[in-house]
């Protein structure tokens, strides 16, 4: 392949290391480092967090489904925000590219989300409603949206997004909703062989592979809990090809805080606090080097879902490193 | 997957698309994924013509990034939100139902999901004068039921008629004929529905999981893959066409699918007054 002095440079360049993406959910020192890929679990839902009940037909009523059943979705626009953010504004000012297979790209709850934090951040220093709209703009434009409705499509536009990857070093941070949306498409379509049903997927593994390694970006993915375990509790991409299990470095697994444990806490809170669904996240980290099963971290963290996006309610007690085994 | 064809683009001609068949590359992906040095070996063909290939089929299959900010303006500009008619039911969706978005509907048997679905159709059709698309896979739908919500609303037949018009209704009974209605819709089918009147801004599916139920569960994953199918093809619609999708489904077996958001209707004490309502329900 040919390559140009400015995509020579722009490969080279120190892309942003995104090791500060979010404190509060890694091990210390434990980010993703350049290249790494994190995998965001957690069971189906999307962003909605209110749960309102009001009379609707004559006699009935209707409630407002809280379909955010792990919060996986909010979390991943909050690492979002925090990216494209400005840096006066608490944010990494880099580009990001997200990938949207699900067609789930909520672009008026991430707006939200980014007004309330521009409005944080620009309240002190004087400034007008236009500014504010101007900032939100150049926030929204270091944003890359593409939507891909197969996984071949998906493999394509990977391949297509090597272009961009070499053409703009700003380009720090590739997110993927979700990895796992075409698992059943695949596994319907590659009849009864295994390897053939894998196919696309782990080509588009390999691929990503090869981008990390040459562009050193850093990978969020998130994956559906498909299939209910039914031998283990916890919900992950285990059951996603081989190949993109190697890739994956750090695992995320986002889950509902248990009603019983919120009811305990909420006792003590004011009503408004008892609508608050409190969302756990836990980090599982293995070192990139070595194979599979050696644990480098843990770290389990709790937050809650506002109108101005994920809010951390403070990392609860277990932070410790476990050696392997 | 794309299989390579002849006249794909300028240079993919017969010749060389009998040697990449000899050297197994067979699709787009084949070919874009493999070593184009070795390629051009192999089929002796110039390095550079390849690679102007493979550049053209790149740009012609891949998903286009666009601008965070473009995306955002094009939102602004195009988003509706529809009101379903009922004040309570509005407050509750944030003012309605958002025009690229899936609602979804669920609820216990005779909780009142198909009266509600009934009521956005009719409101949609005669206060805001859009059309409707109503895809019936229970048979639940009843003309007459529509009327009378009509003659609630308006005691002028031409009115109503003019409303009735406007919403066009398919009866289907299994997956495959949902996937085929939805994809003709998507192909073009929306914008005939609209030639009569107003354009078409809302989708109604009543209900999906009478159609897919039967085919979950068990060892085979058909059920799966076809679910995420209807799911998909009516996200993207919700997308491209900005349609308001509302779709009834029995239980929340959809949620992950749809990405939707949902609403569930809850009858707890269904009196004598309202029963005669939900006589369509099925």
């Amino acid at each position: 392949m040919t390559e140009s002095g400015a995509q020579l440079f722009a490969r080279l360049e120190g892309r942003r290391c995104l090791k500060d993406i979010e404190p509060h959910l890694f091990p210390e020192d434990g980010g993703p480092d350049h290249g790494e890929v994190v995998e965001l679990c957690g069971t189906e839902g999307t962003g909605e967090f209110t749960a309102l009940e009001a009379p609707v037909c004559l006699n009935c009523t209707a409630h407002l489904e809280p379909v955010c059943v792990s919060g996986k979705t909010e979390l991943l626009y909050h690492l979002l925000c925090r990216c494209v953010l400005p840096e006066a504004a608490g944010g990494l000012e880099v580009d990001v590219v997200f990938v949207d297979t699900d067609y789930s790209l909520d672009m008026l709850r991430l707006v939200s989300i980014l007004d309330s934090r521009l409005s944080t951040a620009l309240s002190t220093s004087s400034s007008s409603a236009g500014s504010e709209e101007a900032a939100l703009r150049s926030c929204l434009s270091r944003l890359l949206v593409v939507h891909c409705s197969s996984s071949s499509q998906l493999l394509l536009t990977l391949h297509f997004l090597e272009t961009s990857l070499s053409s703009r070093p700003s380009l720090a941070l590739l997110l993927i909703d979700s990895i796992s949306a075409f698992y059943w498409l695949d596994r319907c379509e590659g009849g009864a062989s295994v390897a053939k049903q894998e196919e696309k997927l782990s080509k588009c593994a390999e691929l990503l592979g090869r981008l990390l390694r040459d562009y050193r970006v850093t990978v969020f993915a998130t994956c559906h809990a498909i299939r209910r375990s039914s031998s283990g509790p916890a919900p992950s991409g285990s059951y996603l090809c081989r190949p993109w299990q190697r890739l994956v470095t750090h695992r995320l697994l986002c889950s509902r805080q248990d009603p019983a444990e919120n009811m305990a806490a909420a006792a003590r809170g004011s009503r408004e606090q008892r609508r608050r669904q409190v969302f756990i996240v836990r980090c599982t980290s293995s070192s990139s080097s070595s194979s599979s099963c050696s644990m480098k971290g843990f770290r389990s963290s709790s937050f809650c879902v506002t109108d101005g996006g994920v809010e951390f309610i403070g990392t609860s007690s277990s932070q410790d490193n476990e050696q392997s085994q | 997957m794309v299989v390579l064809r002849e006249g794909m683009c300028p240079g993919l001609d017969e010749g060389l698309l009998r040697d990449l068949r000899a050297a197994d590359v067979k699709t787009v992906e084949d070919l874009v994924s493999s070593d184009i040095e070795e390629l051009a070996q192999k089929c002796s063909v110039s390095y550079k013509g390849l690679l102007a290939i493979r550049r053209v089929l790149l740009a012609q299959h891949t998903a286009f990034p666009v601008s965070g900010a473009d995306l955002y303006e094009e939102l602004l500009s195009s988003t509706a939100i529809l009101s379903t008619g009922n004040p309570s039911l509005d407050k509750l969706l944030d003012s309605g139902l958002y025009t690229g978005e899936i609602t979804e509907l669920s609820g216990g048997p005779g909780s009142g999901k198909s009266q509600v679905c009934f009521g956005v159709a009719v409101h949609i059709s005669y206060r805001l004068k859009q059309s409707v698309v109503y895809i019936d896979t229970t048979g639940g739908l009843a003309a007459g039921r529509l009327l009378q919500m009509l003659q609630a609303e308006t005691s002028n037949t031409e009115e109503q008629m003019a409303a009735l018009q406007r919403i066009h209704t398919f009866r289907l009974f299994d997956v495959y004929s949902l996937l085929d209605c939805l994809y003709s819709l998507r192909s073009g089918g929306l914008q005939q529905a609209s030639v009569g009147g107003g354009s078409v801004k809302a989708v109604i599916v009543d209900s999906v999981s009478a159609v897919i139920s039967p085919l979950l569960g068990g060892i085979q994953n058909e059920g799966m893959s076809l679910m995420i199918q209807v799911a998909g093809v009516l996200k993207t619609m919700a997308k491209d066409f900005n349609v308001a999708a509302l779709v009834r489904v029995t239980q929340s077996l959809m949620c992950s699918a749809l990405n939707a958001r949902g609403i569930s209707s809850v009858n707890p004490n269904p009196s004598q007054d309202t029963s005669s309502s939900y006589c369509f329900e099925t």
